[in-house]
């Protein structure tokens, strides 16, 4: 133990001596950082949907290049065949770079998370879950990291190798160009592509339901990270006068090829287009309605007027809705029982006027959908219709969905900001598109209280 | 008892017998010198008896311990210097010194290691920064950190000037004297002469000659002996 506690300290004390070591652990991933902010700056919320990707890369940079570097260059120049005549086990040399690499990994994560609340980011909804998330996608990529290691004999030859696996998988492995936004080819291939896993898994704990419902991609990472430790083990070499057993390398690879055929065989991935449209947008009538005074003037031709058939389904990434026979996962019940019991002595909640009211509490379901938080989103907007059918007068409700639906912009929106009483992250960023939600599950509730939408 | 007993080593790579049946025994307070040309298989040996290359055939025996049935044990006896191996350009000597006392359970103290050793001026400095001179000093000092019964060196004064050289040798001469048993790997005749109790030229993987190093210059020098030996 005092073996390895020195060499891990050692370790990291020379790696700080180290002006390139420090430039791509640390200064590297705050650019990458920088550089999604600046793409994804007018999100709803800064960077809030990208921590996975973030995060992913600064896992992925230290694994292709941090970790094998460090290996390569030691056995060059004979480290290791000095280490290897000592007499402890020869495991102690193995654990000790992967911890010091590891602990250099998760200052860096650190760092970069502290300049993303710098930038609005809010608390991850799940803290713990996404350590572990961060943990298992750390584990994947650092085996890889090793296999490169023992592959290759010097260390141009990692940086080219590095780039091998970094490259495509940050630009067609859903990393850092969303899924989303691929084309479709391009989204098959990502799935056979480790990346992916470690985005999902972590980003599902940053705005998500947490691991639980990340069960696939730990998997995924688990499975990548045991057959990749399992042939950097029989690969090892102390000294590159041995050469590698490169058939193992078929085990790693064959492994992705596996995790890629289990995930297309889970079906595509759902894409969130996050832009819903103005609210004539679902309107069947050919030409605007008359201007209305007031809420208190809607009539229920108004009401006809609506195509709630335009609305996204209730099944879509867009304004969700569970089923009513649905159950959550028993992991984010406590979310939601916190959310039921907090809601009526939330404030925005009660305030006098009943469209203001209105107006608040589709925020509580508004926001999570927006950060895409996974189960929660679809969970909530029933509390929050059950909700608004107890405080507001049921001849007055579906005058007043109408009336909010038709005016998104109006209104206050410092509610948004007063999230936290139910455990939901503040998020900060232009407000548009929480205004654009708050419409949907306004029509959505008013397609329901009017019948037009089947009760499901 | 000899402090390191080779008996019948052999290893081979692919189609190259690289060492073939060598034997030898190394008492305590004896410098053993195995004097050859490059690939003449002397690496190989010393690489055996580290426990780096799994000999084919033979028993290597470390202050009577078996380093097949018990490796650990015996490289806890062993301290070694090898061709090829070096240091972080940015670890300074006490850094290094530090470490590879923690892999040991009773090291020796860093600070006189570091004044033996002729390195308390460059305590402090980066590995990069040493000399040839001084990087084999170091190396010296590490082999030495475990306080080893038996040391085993495989080229240790190549490439450095004659001045270098010498120092380094004499602190293999002090190792000798405090009752330690040497194994010697050179292609340094005069290295060999000067510094060894007994020598085995060795050629094609096999000892050719065993003696004291001035009963082999008997009649000519000892190049021309392992000359006159390998070539027959």
């Amino acid at each position: 133990m005092n073996a390895l506690l020195h060499l891990v300290a050692l370790s990291l004390k020379l790696n700080f001596r180290n002006r390139m070591a420090i430039l791509y652990g640390y200064l590297f991933p705050l650019l990458f950082l920088v550089g999604f902010w600046a793409v994804y700056r007018n999100d709803p919320v800064p960077l809030a949907l990208h921590v996975g990707q973030f995060l992913t890369v600064t896992i992925l940079g230290s694994a292709c290049f941090g970790l094998p570097t460090t290996i390569v260059s030691e056995r060059e120049r004979g480290v290791w065949r000095r280490y290897v005549l000592a007499p402890v086990g020869r495991w102690v040399f193995v654990t000790g770079v992967l911890l010091s690499r590891s602990v250099l990994l998760l200052t860096s994560a650190l760092l970069q998370l502290a300049l993303a609340f710098a930038f609005g980011l809010p608390v991850p909804t799940h803290p713990l879950g996404l350590f572990v998330a961060f943990a298992a996608a750390s584990a994947a990529f650092l085996a890889i990291g090793m296999v490169i290691a023992m592959l290759v004999d010097n260390v141009p030859a990692v940086q080219a190798l590095g780039q091998c696996i970094f490259l495509p998988m940050l630009m067609i492995g859903g990393v850092a160009v969303p899924l989303q936004s691929l084309p479709q080819w391009a989204q098959h291939i990502s799935a056979f592509f480790p990346g992916r896993y470690a985005v999902e898994a972590m980003q599902l704990s940053a705005t998500g339901s947490g691991i639980a419902a990340a069960g696939f991609d730990l998997l995924a990472l688990l499975l990548i990270a045991a057959a990749s430790t399992i042939a950097a083990i029989a690969m090892f070499r102390w000294d590159k006068a041995f050469k590698p057993k490169r058939g193992w390398l078929l085990l790693a690879l064959g492994m992705w090829l596996m995790v890629g055929a289990m995930a297309e065989m889970r079906g595509p991935v759902q894409i969130d287009t996050r832009d819903v449209g103005p609210a004539t947008n679902y309107v069947a009538m050919p030409s605007a309605p008359a201007p209305k005074m007031s809420w208190q003037d809607v009539t229920e031709a108004d009401i006809d007027g609506i195509a709630f058939t335009r609305l996204p389904p209730d099944e879509a990434i867009v304004s969700p809705v569970s089923r009513s026979d649905e159950v959550p996962d028993p992991a984010i019940q406590p979310t939601l029982d916190h959310i039921r019991d907090a809601l009526p002595h939330w404030q925005p909640g009660t305030v006098t006027d009943p469209v203001q009211r209105t107006r608040n509490l589709l925020a509580i379901a508004a926001v999570p959908d927006i950060l895409q938080m996974e189960q929660v989103e679809r969970f909530v907007p029933r509390l929050v219709f059950a909700r608004l059918q107890a405080v507001i007068p049921p001849r007055d409700l579906p005058k007043i969905l109408y009336w909010i639906a038709m005016h998104p912009d109006d209104g206050d929106d410092a509610a948004i900001h007063q999230l936290s009483a139910f455990g939901l992250p503040d998020i900060s960023g232009p407000p548009a598109p929480v205004r654009g939600r708050i419409m949907l599950y306004a029509f959505k509730l008013l397609g329901r209280l009017s019948g037009r939408i089947p009760p499901v | 008892m000899p402090l390191i007993a080779v008996h019948g080593l052999s290893h081979r790579y692919g189609g190259l017998q690289a060492v073939d049946g060598i034997s030898f025994e190394i008492a305590a307070g004896e410098i053993f010198g195995l004097l050859g040309p490059n690939g003449a298989g002397k690496t190989t040996t010393l690489e055996c008896i580290l426990g780096l290359t799994a000999p084919d055939e033979g028993r290597i025996t470390i202050a009577g311990i078996d380093t097949r049935t018990d490796p650990g044990a015996a490289r806890k006896k062993t301290g070694a210097v090898l061709q090829a191996t070096g240091l972080q350009d940015k670890i300074t000597p006490r850094e290094a010194l530090d470490l590879f006392a923690s892999f040991h359970a009773t090291p020796l103290k860093t600070d006189p290691l570091l004044a033996r050793f002729g390195l308390v001026a460059k305590a402090d400095a980066a590995f990069e920064t040493l000399s040839g001179g001084q990087k084999q000093r170091l190396a010296l000092a590490l082999a030495f950190v475990g306080d080893p019964q038996v040391l085993l060196l495989d080229e240790p004064t190549a490439g450095l000037d004659p001045q270098m050289r010498r120092e380094v040798q004499d602190h293999i001469r002090t190792m000798k004297d405090d009752g330690r048993a040497v194994l010697l790997a050179t292609h340094d005749m005069e290295e060999a002469e000067r510094l060894c109790d007994r020598v085995a030229v060795v050629a094609g993987g096999k000892i050719v000659a065993t003696g004291a190093p001035r009963a082999l210059m008997a009649g000519g020098s000892l190049e021309d002996v392992i000359l006159r030996l390998t070539a027959s």
